[in-house]
């Protein structure tokens, strides 16, 4: 008997622990997404553009300079933050505050024009980039984990600590949230709403580098990978709370858990579909998420 | 004198234009070339009409609209292969299966602020683009619905020449731009505009707000899933990418958008610009090697426009007099 139950558990067992592991990225992934709308109520549809440039970063010092992906980290977070920073002043600069028909549209517009010009320098073409964990894998008693996704797992975790930390601990994460919450009476107590925006948008699309970074060591890249990854974004941020930090990374750990566990068992090319699903029953019922707070 | 230009730009030329294109299928110089160029505008153009009605009058950003015109389609191409329906009777099934889709969206997302519409139009068509490639035996999968072949057949809505397609396009984009000037003029339009431009102070002055919001996302799904299955007729085919992807969600929008939203000439003048541009980019993208160029050229102009252009360019002749 007790055979048996095994036998139907470790699957379901399986897919929990692949679902959370692919979901700490997810949830990385999300936070930056959450951010940009929790301050300044930018939808950016071009985050995950971003992600995909973090994957291409791990690429080219896995491919070109020989180095490990992994430790491109840093290196990937500088240069999406800078990105970012300059989609800031270019585009979304005049947009913050509502989340207005425009903006979604001109962020639309930026994801195509980056998506485009990746397809142009990187090619159509998939690539991936290995790090030194590629190809290991651990057992956990009757179950099974690749090393590359357990790593990319625990930076993801850090990195969600790192930013809550830095948005409640912080003498600027004060600045930020107070900005977030009035943005006139923020400045009427003299705190520079621009200096702070900018920098802010800046951590959320260094972040979605970090994540596309850790992401390519176990997951293949090409310029489309931004537009499809988008949807987990959204999903996962929705379920969490829109706004909200660590429910964005509680809705990925979600995501990849619903996932795992609808290709175990029903069908893997189908596994996003009752993501789709959940997400209209959220907005329908509850549109603050689990944790989100904001109501308007 | 001024006036009376004004009345030639209102009435005259339209009429002008109107009438050129329907006597060009009978010049001799005009090849099916140049006729098929002038469907896929027109059918362009009342796809962008129909989108114009829920985000122009009514300021809903709907990047799924590609679900109604997927499903005008495949509705249409399915009935007729598998049942033997034609097309003047399927499409009207199409038109309601995509008001019973509107009716569950907009169901659960119109109540909330417009950005949850937004996403949730997003998930609803990857939805049935993960679907229509699953089942294969039912949709063709990746590579689409075709129809099948029946030469030239009135009734059966098919036409080896585009010549008949231009004169159906037209029919579209005449009926559409009436039901956008009927729309514009009537109290659901005024009631419209009011929700897009401020919703508490639309509710606070009586209208209904969701029942506003839902009546023109009824209306604009109907439009397109009807435009949809004048595409199927058109090309004989829909596939996944072409019903569903976020590409054609984008393209749909770019009439309106470039044209002027929520305006009656706007789609037109838009579609029939971005027909051009896109003609020129693909003859000078096959030259230059590249692939997938249109995409790029679509998102800078979305890009250009929004920053650049709001009003589009309905909008710029209106500055100027």
């Amino acid at each position: 008997m007790g055979a048996y139950l095994d036998a139907a558990l470790i699957p379901v067992g399986q897919a929990l622990l692949s679902g959370v592991l692919v979901g700490g990225v997810y949830g990385l992934m999300s936070i930056g997404f959450s951010l940009a709308f929790g301050v300044m109520r930018i939808v950016n549809f071009a985050h995950g553009d971003l992600v995909m440039y973090g994957m291409y970063v791990g690429v080219i010092a896995s491919t070109a300079f020989g180095v490990d992906p992994l430790y491109a980290i840093p290196l990937s977070f500088l240069l999406m933050a800078l990105l970012g920073a300059a989609q800031y002043q270019l585009v979304f600069k005049r947009f913050v505050g509502a989340a207005t028909l425009q903006q979604l549209l001109a962020a639309i517009g930026l994801g195509l024009v980056l998506q485009m010009i990746a397809q142009v320098v990187f090619g159509a073409d998939a690539r991936s980039a290995p790090s030194m964990f590629g190809g290991q894998f651990v057992l956990l008693g009757p179950l099974f984990a690749s090393a590359a996704q357990i790593v990319a797992f625990i930076v993801a975790v850090l990195c969600t600590i790192a930013v809550e930390a830095l948005l409640l601990g912080t003498r600027w994460g004060k600045s930020v949230r107070a900005v977030a919450d009035d943005i006139e009476a923020a400045e009427l107590v003299g705190l520079s709403a621009q200096t702070i925006n900018i920098t802010a948008f800046a951590l959320a699309c260094g972040l979605a580098g970090i994540a596309g970074t850790i992401m390519v060591t176990y997951y293949p890249v090409d310029p489309s990978k931004g537009l499809s990854l988008m949807p987990i974004a959204i999903i996962a941020t929705t379920i969490g709370g829109l706004g909200s930090i660590r429910g964005s990374f509680f809705g990925g750990l979600f995501c990849g858990v619903v996932q795992q566990l609808t290709a175990m068992l029903w069908n893997s090319a189908l596994q996003d579909v009752p993501l789709y699903v959940l997400l209209l029953v959220f907005i329908a019922y509850k549109p603050t998420g689990m944790f989100g707070f904001r109501t308007e | 004198m001024d006036r009376r230009a004004r009345q030639f730009g209102r009435v005259a030329l339209p009429l002008l234009v109107l009438a050129v294109v329907a006597i060009l299928p009978a010049l001799p110089f005009v090849n099916n070339y140049i006729l098929a160029a002038i469907v896929r505008a027109l059918i362009f153009i009342s796809l962008g009409q129909a989108w114009n009605i829920v985000a122009g009058i009514g300021g809903l950003l709907s990047l799924g609209h590609g679900v109604f015109l997927g499903l005008g389609g495949y509705v249409t191409g399915l009935l007729f292969n598998l049942l033997g329906w034609p097309p003047w009777l399927g499409v009207w099934v199409g038109v309601l299966v995509s008001l019973a889709v509107a009716l569950v969206m907009g169901g659960m997302t119109l109540r909330m602020r417009g950005i949850f519409f937004a996403l949730a139009t997003v998930a609803v068509s990857l939805a049935f683009d993960q679907l229509a490639r699953h089942y294969v035996d039912l949709t063709g999968g990746d590579n689409g619905l075709a129809l099948k072949f029946m030469g030239d057949s009135l009734w059966a809505m098919q036409s080896r020449s585009p010549a008949p397609f231009v004169y159906a396009g037209l029919v579209f984009v005449v009926v559409y731009y009436g039901i956008t000037r009927w729309i514009l003029a009537s109290q659901l339009g005024l009631e419209m505009r009011a929700v897009r431009d401020d919703e508490t102070a639309a509710a606070a002055s009586g209208v209904a707000v969701f029942r506003t919001k839902m009546l023109g996302f009824l209306v604009s799904a109907a439009m397109t899933a009807l435009a949809g299955g004048l595409y199927m007729q058109f090309y004989q085919a829909i596939d996944p990418e072409s019903a569903f992807g976020l590409g054609q969600a984008i393209q749909l929008q770019l009439p309106a958008l470039i044209g002027g939203l929520g305006t009656a000439a706007g789609p037109i003048l838009g579609g029939a610009l971005m027909i051009v541009l896109s003609e020129i980019t693909n003859w000078g993208a096959a030259k230059l090697g590249f692939v997938g160029v249109d995409l790029l050229v679509y998102g800078l102009v979305l890009l250009l426009v929004v920053l650049w252009a709001p009003k589009g360019i309905v909008g710029a002749l209106r500055r100027r007099r």
